[in-house]
């Protein structure tokens, strides 16, 4: 699925971001524009700022420097209509789950369109149903988080994500905290979602699955995109010193 | 009755139920200040929560300041404060307010640091997911964070309940007639120290035992969902 997704639309467009915690630089200038419906991989070392990027990029960190347009618009990280409106285009996926463990399943999918969107009540149950059927969970809507495996964790967190309608999702390695056996329920369900367009910004250690499904892969290194390129292109011929370290470490 | 003799005052033979009715007389004080003390030590215990949660660094100090000032220092000189110092000042307060007011700010700490660990102990990632989703600040708080922190606060809370209606009895240095104060005049009155004691003992154990009792049974009520 390598080839070029077909519209041109700039969804994220990110210009000289720099971010610091304290006085560590941990993004040095990041330029990086994703297109509607592409599927972009992020690789690199621990610590080579990739969760940072993403938490920039809806805002769940504050930035120093550069500017972020999501759809359009200007992320301004000091102001919470905007960034309740830029939420509700970008969802967020994360290593941990973070399902809310005191509400059903079927709760944790309703609770943010019912207070974001004022849906009703039947339509968001059905919604909620519909959603679960898409992640092959439909009759976990009534079980409570601790009583799902970490993969149907995951994929609960997916249809949580999708029910405010995103355009874009961010994963952030999405499947490290899975036993390996339930690795491939996720992805598939990831893999579904590029194929209905929807424009996907991942931070993956699944190289296999990187290549498989992205039509382009970023290399982060040290705060930087090191280098990046169309999955083939970056996985049978890096270019520099640290991608090729980096691709035979793993 | 010789000691009654002894002591060189009226002769006034008292029944337990005459001392059983005074303590009960008396508990009714000492209910009234923990109840006073929890209902508005418990509110400003939320403000100063909200205040550690919401503004800059400042307003964070000047909550620690004041949590470890009112947690550092003994209750018993807070009181004198409270009662002696205001009075210095020229402020009339009666014993009754002053040690309302000293156990007020004495448990506000207590509680406002309860229950500020409470919720910075509900994991960053519930507040990151609900801010993905494009909650607010006050929806994240009331679906996703305080019903997570309220059943870890139970326990301490009522913990510390406990400790403050004891802690009344301390109100006593200043004069105000609580349980224990009642029993230290009857007992001085009857010569039946060991008797008055046991009664307030007893008194004390009935009125912080239903709280312990309660909060159990409400934690298991929230554990079951
Ligand atoms: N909240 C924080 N405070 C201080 N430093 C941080 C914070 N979050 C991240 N860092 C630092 O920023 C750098 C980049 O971290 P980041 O989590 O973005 O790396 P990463 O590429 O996602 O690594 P990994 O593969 O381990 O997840 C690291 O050196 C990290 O120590
Ligand atoms: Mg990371």
């Amino acid at each position: 699925m390598s080839d070029k997704p077909l519209t041109s639309e700039i969804v994220i467009e990110a210009k000289g971001l720099k971010k610091f915690f304290g006085s560590k630089s941990v993004l040095k200038g990041i330029d990086l524009t994703v297109f509607q419906s592409e599927v972009v991989a992020i690789i690199g070392r621990s610590g080579s700022g990739k969760s940072t990027l993403l938490r920039c990029l809806n805002g769940l960190e504050a930035f120093q420097e550069g500017s972020v347009r999501i759809n359009g618009a200007e992320l301004k990280t000091n102001n919470a209509q905007t960034l309740r409106a830029l939420r509700q285009q970008i969802g967020m996926i994360f290593q941990s789950f973070n399902l809310f463990p005191h509400l059903s399943v079927g709760e944790n999918l309703m609770l943010a369109p019912h207070l974001v969107h004022k849906k009703t009540k039947n339509e968001l149950s059905t919604q909620a149903i519909n959603l679960l059927k898409r992640v092959g969970l439909e009759e976990k809507f009534h079980a409570f988080p601790d009583e799902l495996s970490g993969g149907q964790q995951q994929r609960v967190a997916i249809a949580r994500a999708l029910a405010m309608g995103p355009s874009i999702l961010l994963c952030d390695e999405i499947t490290s905290a899975l036993d390996p056996e339930l690795v491939s329920e996720v992805l598939q369900v990831v893999e579904s979602l590029a194929q209905e367009g929807m424009t996907l910004l991942m931070v993956t250690h699944e190289m296999n699955f990187a290549k498989k499904v992205s039509h382009r892969v970023i290399f982060m290194h040290e705060g930087r995109v090191h280098e990046e390129g169309s999955s083939i292109d970056l996985f049978t011929n890096p270019k520099t010193t640290e991608l090729k370290q980096f691709l035979s470490s793993i | 009755m010789d000691n009654a003799i002894y002591s060189g005052r009226d002769v006034v033979e008292f029944s337990i139920w005459d001392v059983l009715r005074n303590l009960l007389l008396a508990a009714r004080w000492t209910v009234a200040l923990s109840l006073i003390t929890f209902a508005a030590g418990g509110l400003v215990a939320i403000i100063l929560v909200l205040i550690r949660n919401r503004t800059d660094r400042w307003g964070k100090h000047v909550v620690v300041l004041y949590v470890q000032l009112f947690q550092g220092t003994p209750l018993l000189m807070q009181l004198f404060l409270a009662y002696f110092g205001l009075s210095a000042l020229g402020f009339q307060i009666s014993a009754w307010g002053a040690a309302s007011l000293a156990l007020t700010l004495y448990c506000s700490a207590f509680l406002s640091e309860i229950w500020h660990g409470c919720i910075q102990a509900v994991s960053k990632g519930q507040w990151e997911a609900s801010a993905c989703l494009a909650l607010n600040w006050a929806e994240q708080m009331r679906y996703i964070i305080l019903p997570q922190a309220i059943k870890l606060a139970i326990p301490p809370t009522v913990g510390f309940m406990v400790q403050a209606v004891k802690a009344t009895a301390l109100a006593s240095v200043i004069g105000f007639i609580e349980l224990t104060k009642a029993g230290t005049m009857i007992a001085n009155a009857t010569f039946k120290p060991f008797m008055v004691f046991s009664i307030i003992g007893v008194l004390y154990f009935c009125l912080c035992y239903p709280i312990s009792r309660y909060a159990r049974s409400l934690e298991r009520k929230m554990n079951v969902r």
